[in-house]
C-alpha cells in the first residue's frame, strides 16, 4: 500500500504536525529553560544565558559522572562485542537448532524488567560465595543482559545478510584455516552491521537509569544518577545536562541512522 | 457491431513522458480483448485507468452507453483481478467471494447460493473455508476470478493473472479462464506479456508499444501479417531482414519498404530431390550452411547462413533424421509471396 | 571434523556463562526468595499471601495494572492513527517522521518527567501561563496525581506504539484497497472489513508490549512522584533501598508478581505476531519485500521499549 510517493490531504498534514508538536514541545521546553536565565509565566524567557552550561562543565562531579558513564558503557560493550561475536557466529553458522533457544534468551530481557531484574541480582550476589553487589562488576553484568537483545539480533542479521556461511565455505576451500577466514572475511563484511549494534547498545545503557540506581546508586554516580540527583537543586542546571545528555544521544542516533542507510545500499547495490 | 465498451483518444502522462497516447478500442459485449506488449509499454496502466484505479488525462471510457471516467471505481461496475491474486486474507474463500455481494447489500442466502454456483464453478467446493494462505497459487487466482464474478461485473479485468504461476499451472488456467469467460458471455480484457499466452485465450489481439496500440486484429492476423518490425519480432521467431539482406536473399523485391519479415516455417530446407519440383512452383533456391539445430519438441529449429543472412528456419520434426552442422552446403527454398513488408515504426 | 568443531564450541563458553550467571541466576534466586522461609529451610506462600492480603500493596498492583492499561491502550489509538497518516507522505517526510519519533522514544525516564515538571509541575511555565491566561482548565491539574502520571506514560508509550505498528501497515497490500474498490466498499468499509483485521494481530501484539512497558516502568514514576505514589514498580524499588532489601521476601515476591504481569503480556506478543506473520504468508509482492528490507533495525523499535523497560 506503500509505494509511490503521494501528496497527504490536511487532515494528515495536521494530525503530523499536531504530532510533532506534542513529541517535541517537552523537549523544547528543557532546551529553553537550558538557556533561560530566569522563565516564568512568559511565552519565552526574558533573558538567556550560558550561564547554566558553564556551571554544569565546571562542576566536577558532571565530569566525573560523564566519565564514569562513557567508561562503564564501553566496558559493557567491548565486554559484550567479546563474548557475543564468536558466539552468535557459532550459533548461527554450526548450531542452527539452537536458534529457537537464543530467542527465548533474547526476549527475556524485554520481559523482565529492570527493577525485577535488579531485585533478582541483588538477591544472588549479596552475600554467599559471589559477593559483588554494589561493585562495578555486578553492573557490567547487568548491563551484558540489558543489550544482548540487540547485539544477538544485530550480529545475527549480518550474519544473515552477507550469508556468512557461504563466504565461510569459499574461504575455506581457498585454502584459508577457518579462524582466518572468520578474521578476514566474515569479520570485515559483517562489521558495519555490528558497528550499529554497538552504537545502539551504547546509547542504550548511556540512558539506563533503573539498575544503575538500584544496584548501585549510592556509591557509582553515572550520568543518570547524577542528573537525578541535581533535579531537586536547580532545573536550570538540570536541563542543561539533559540537554548536553541529550544531543549526544543524537548524535550517536545521526551516525546510526547514516551506517543504517549506508549498509541498505549496499544491500539493494 | 456496436461497442460495449469504448475507449476514446485515452492519454496519461507521469510527468512529461506520455504513458498512454491517444488510445482507441472498442469492445463487443462477449468479446476478449487481450492487451500484449512487453513490461513497461502501458497496458497494465490502460487496465488501471479503465478499472478507475488510475486517473486518465484525456478522453473518454464508455461503458454500456455510459462515460464512465468520472464514476469511482466501486460503482463502475468492473471486475479485476491482479497478478498476486489479492485476495483478503482474514477471510474464508466463501466469505472472500461473498463480499463484493455483502457490500451491494445482497441478502445472506442470495450470497451463500450464488458464491456455491461459483465455488462449484472454480471447482473448489471442498476449499469453501479455507483461508487464502492454505491455498496455492493457482487455487487462489480460481477464488479471485469467482469473486470478481459473482457481481456479475460489465466487464471483467485481468492484469496478468498467469504470471505469477508455474509453468504448467498457467496452461490449465488459461484454458479454464477461458471456458469460464465463454460461459458467462464476459466480455473481458486480458492483460500479458505473453504472446502464446494472449493467442491461446483472445478473440482479439492488441499489440502495446510505448504506450499506444501498435496494431490490433485476431490472433491470425496479428501473426501472419505483422505491420512493423516491433509485431514481427513480438511474434517470436519472425525473420526480419533490412531491405539490403532481402535483396541478397531474393534478387529483387518489388516492394519499396525499408524492413521485411519472413516465417521461419516459410522457409524450407530442401534435399536434392525438391530442387526441381520447387524451382518449378517458382521458388527463390538459396544456397547455405547450418550453423545450429535445436530441437523444440515438435519443431525443429535450424539456424541457417545463406547469402551472409542469418535466418531461422523451422522444420516439422517428423522422425526424419537431421541435418548436421558439418554437413555444410544446404539448399534453401524461399517463397517470395511470403517476404512481408513491413512498415516504418509509428507509420 | 568433529574434533575441529568440537574446539569451535570452546567459543560458547563465555557466553554461556554470562548467561547463567547475570540472566537466569537472577531469576531462579528471586524464585526462590520468593518462596523460601526467613530463617531455615523450607517453603511457604506465606508472603504471596501476606501481599495479596494487603490491601495496600494490592492497591500498588492494581494502580500499575490500570495505568499500563489505559497508557496502553490511549497509545494504541494514537500510534494507529498516526502511524496510518506516516504512511501516507512521501518517502523522504516519512523518513523525517520516523526519525523524530524515534528520537523522542529515546526521551524517556528521569529526563523525560524533569521535562514535564519544567512544563507542567507546580512552577512550570504552562501552569503559570495559563493561571496568568485564567485558562482554568488545567486548575485542578495536577502532574504528580494520576492524571500526570497517565500524560507521561503515554507520552513514551505514543512513539513505541507507533514504532512497532508502522511496519505492520506496510502489510496491507495495495491491491487489498483497489479489489475491495471495485467490490464496492469504501474507504470506510474497507478498514473495518479488511484493514483492521489484518492489523488486529500486530495492534493486540503491541499492546502486549506496551502493557509490559509501563508496568515495567520505573525511572518516569520514580523521578516524577518519588514514593509518593502507590506503584508496583516503584513499591519494589522501595524495598530495595541501596542494594539491600529491607523486606527481601516481600521485595521478591512483588517482583515475581511483576514479572508475572510482563511476561504474560510478552508471551502475548508473541503469539500475535505468530498470527500476523500467517497473514503475510501470502506470495510475496513489491510491499512485502520493501517491508522486510526495513526491518533490518526492528530490534530498534523494540529497543525503544527496553528503554523503560529497564
Amino acid at each position: 500500500m506503500i509505494g509511490q510517493a503521494k501528496k497527504a490531504g490536511w487532515v494528515n498534514r495536521s494530525l503530523m504536525i499536531a504530532l510533532m508538536c506534542y513529541l517535541l514541545l517537552p523537549l523544547l521546553a528543557t532546551l529553553i529553560y537550558a538557556f533561560a536565565k530566569e522563565w516564568q509565566a512568559t511565552v519565552l524567557p526574558e533573558r538567556w544565558t550560558l550561564e547554566w552550561f558553564s556551571q554544569m562543565f565546571s562542576d566536577a562531579r558532571f565530569i566525573d559522572a560523564l566519565w564514569t558513564s562513557l567508561y562503564l558503557c564501553a566496558i559493557s560493550v567491548a565486554l559484550s562485542l567479546a563474548v557475543m561475536l564468536p558466539a552468535v557466529f557459532i550459533i548461527t553458522v554450526y548450531l542452527p537448532k539452537w536458534e529457537t533457544f537464543m530467542k527465548g534468551v533474547v526476549v527475556l530481557p524485554y520481559a523482565v524488567p529492570g527493577v525485577v531484574a535488579a531485585v533478582g541480582l541483588i538477591r544472588a550476589y549479596s552475600s554467599g560465595p559471589v559477593s559483588i553487589a554494589g561493585t562495578p562488576y555486578i553492573l557490567i553484568g547487568a548491563y551484558f543482559i540489558v543489550i544482548l537483545p540487540y547485539m544477538y539480533q544485530g550480529i545475527r542479521n549480518s550474519l544473515l545478510t552477507v550469508s556468512a556461511v557461504d563466504l565461510l565455505n569459499s574461504a575455506e576451500l581457498l585454502g584459508a584455516s577457518r579462524t582466518r577466514a572468520f578474521a578476514n572475511v566474515v569479520l570485515p563484511n559483517i562489521w558495519p552491521g555490528v558497528m550499529i549494534s554497538t552504537l545502539l547498545s551504547f546509547s542504550v545503557l548511556f540512558g539506563e537509569f533503573v539498575l544503575t540506581n538500584m544496584l548501585v546508586g549510592g556509591h557509582i554516580h553515572t550520568i543518570q544518577i547524577y542528573l537525578y540527583q541535581r533535579l531537586g537543586e536547580s532545573g536550570h542546571l538540570a536541563s542543561a545536562i539533559v540537554i548536553s545528555y541529550f544531543v549526544f544521544i543524537l548524535a550517536l542516533s545521526l551516525i546510526l541512522m547514516k551506517l543504517t542507510q549506508k549498509m541498505n545500499r549496499g544491500i539493494q547495490g | 457491431m456496436s461497442a460495449y465498451l469504448e475507449l476514446q483518444a485515452i492519454r496519461k502522462q507521469y510527468g512529461h513522458t506520455n504513458v498512454l497516447n491517444d488510445i482507441n478500442l472498442q469492445i463487443r459485449e462477449g468479446e476478449l480483448v487481450t492487451l500484449l506488449g512487453p513490461s513497461g509499454c502501458g497496458k497494465s496502466t490502460l487496465l488501471r485507468c479503465i478499472a478507475g484505479l488510475a486517473d486518465i488525462d484525456g478522453g473518454k471510457i464508455i461503458l454500456d452507453n455510459k462515460d464512465i471516467v468520472n464514476v469511482p471505481p466501486r460503482s463502475r461496475e468492473i471486475g479485476m483481478v491482479f497478478q498476486s491474486y489479492g485476495l483478503f486474507p482474514n477471510m474464508t474463500v466463501s466469505e472472500n467471494i461473498q463480499y463484493g455481494m455483502k457490500m451491494r447489500g445482497a441478502s445472506k442466502e442470495e450470497r451463500r447460493k450464488r458464491s456455491e454456483e461459483l465455488l462449484a464453478v472454480i471447482d473448489m467446493e471442498d476449499k469453501r473455508n479455507a483461508y487464502p494462505q492454505q491455498l496455492s497459487g493457482g487455487q487462489q487466482q480460481r477464488v479471485a476470478l469467482a469473486r470478481s464474478l459473482a457481481v456479475q461485473p460489465k466487464v471483467l479485468l485481468l492484469d496478468e493473472p498467469l504470471s505469477a504461476l508455474d509453468a504448467k499451472i498457467r496452461k490449465s488456467l488459461r484454458t479454464e479462464i477461458r471456458e469460464i469467460q465463454k460461459r458467462f458471455q464476459m466480455t473481458t480484457i486480458f492483460v500479458t506479456h505473453d504472446q502464446e499466452e494472449a493467442f491461446i485465450v483472445s478473440d482479439r489481439v492488441c499489440l502495446m508499444n510505448k504506450g499506444s496500440i501498435v496494431q490490433e486484429g485476431s490472433p491470425e492476423e496479428l501473426y501472419t501479417r505483422p505491420k512493423t518490425e516491433f509485431v514481427a519480432r513480438f511474434m517470436g521467431s519472425y525473420n526480419v531482414l533490412t531491405k539490403s539482406e532481402a535483396l541478397r536473399l531474393f534478387g529483387q523485391v518489388e516492394n519499396q519498404a525499408d524492413s521485411f519479415a519472413i516465417r521461419p516455417e516459410s522457409v524450407a530446407l530442401l534435399g536434392g530431390e525438391d530442387r526441381q519440383s520447387a524451382l518449378k512452383a517458382g521458388k527463390q533456391i538459396v544456397d547455405g550452411s547450418i550453423e545450429s539445430v535445436s530441437i523444440l519438441g515438435s519443431i525443429i529449429r535450424y539456424a541457417v547462413n545463406a547469402a551472409d543472412v542469418r535466418l531461422t528456419i523451422d522444420v516439422l520434426n517428423d522422425g526424419r533424421p537431421l541435418r548436421q552442422t558439418e554437413v555444410g552446403g544446404i539448399s534453401l527454398a524461399l517463397d517470395r509471396s511470403q517476404l512481408l513488408p513491413l512498415e516504418k515504426e509509428g507509420a | 571434523m568433529k574434533r575441529r568443531n568440537r574446539w569451535i564450541y570452546a567459543g560458547l563458553i563465555p557466553f554461556i556463562f554470562m548467561i547463567a550467571a547475570f540472566q537466569i541466576a537472577p531469576i531462579l534466586s528471586m524464585l526462590t526468595g520468593s518462596v523460601a522461609r526467613e530463617n531455615g529451610p523450607g517453603i511457604t506462600f506465606g508472603f504471596y499471601a501476606q501481599v495479596l492480603q494487603s490491601s495496600y500493596y494490592l492497591k500498588a498492583i492494581t494502580n500499575s495494572l490500570l495505568i499500563s492499561i489505559i497508557s496502553s491502550a490511549i497509545a494504541i489509538v494514537i500510534g494507529l492513527v498516526c502511524a496510518y497518516s506516516i504512511t501516507r507522505f512521501s518517502p523522504k517526510i516519512r523518513d523525517l517522521l520516523l526519525t523524530i519519533s524515534n528520537m523522542t522514544s529515546n526521551f524517556a525516564g528521569v529526563p523525560l518527567a524533569f521535562a514535564y515538571i519544567i512544563l507542567l509541575g507546580s512552577n512550570g511555565v504552562f501552569t503559570l501561563l495559563f493561571k496568568q491566561w485564567g485558562w482554568d482548565v488545567f486548575q485542578n491539574f495536577n502532574l504528580f496525581s494520576w492524571s500526570g502520571l497517565i500524560l507521561v506514560y503515554v507520552y513514551f508509550q505514543v512513539p513505541l506504539a507507533l514504532l512497532l505498528l508502522y511496519p505492520s501497515f506496510f502489510g496491507i497490500r495495495e491491491q487489498w484497497r483497489e479489489a475491495a474498490a471495485l467490490l464496492g466498499a469504501g474507504k470506510w468499509k474497507f478498514w473495518s472489513t479488511i484493514g483492521l483485521p489484518v492489523l488486529t494481530p500486530a495492534i493486540f501484539g503491541t499492546l502486549g508490549i506496551l502493557f509490559a512497558n509501563a508496568m515495567g516502568a520505573y525511572a518516569t514514576a520514580y523521578a516524577l512522584v518519588g514514593g509518593n505514589y502507590n506503584l508496583l514498580a516503584v513499591r519494589i524499588g522501595s524495598l530495595v533501598a541501596g542494594n539491600v532489601i529491607n523486606q527481601p521476601q516481600l521485595g521478591n515476591v512483588l517482583a515475581v508478581v511483576l514479572a508475572a504481569s510482563t511476561l504474560l503480556a510478552v508471551y502475548l506478543n508473541h503469539k500475535m505476531t505468530q498470527r500476523s506473520r500467517m497473514f503475510n504468508g501470502a506470495p510475496s509482492s513489491e510491499p512485502v519485500r520493501a517491508h522486510k528490507r526495513r526491518s533490518w533495525l526492528r530490534p530498534a523499535a523494540p529497543a525503544s521499549a527496553k528503554e523503560e523497560l529497564s
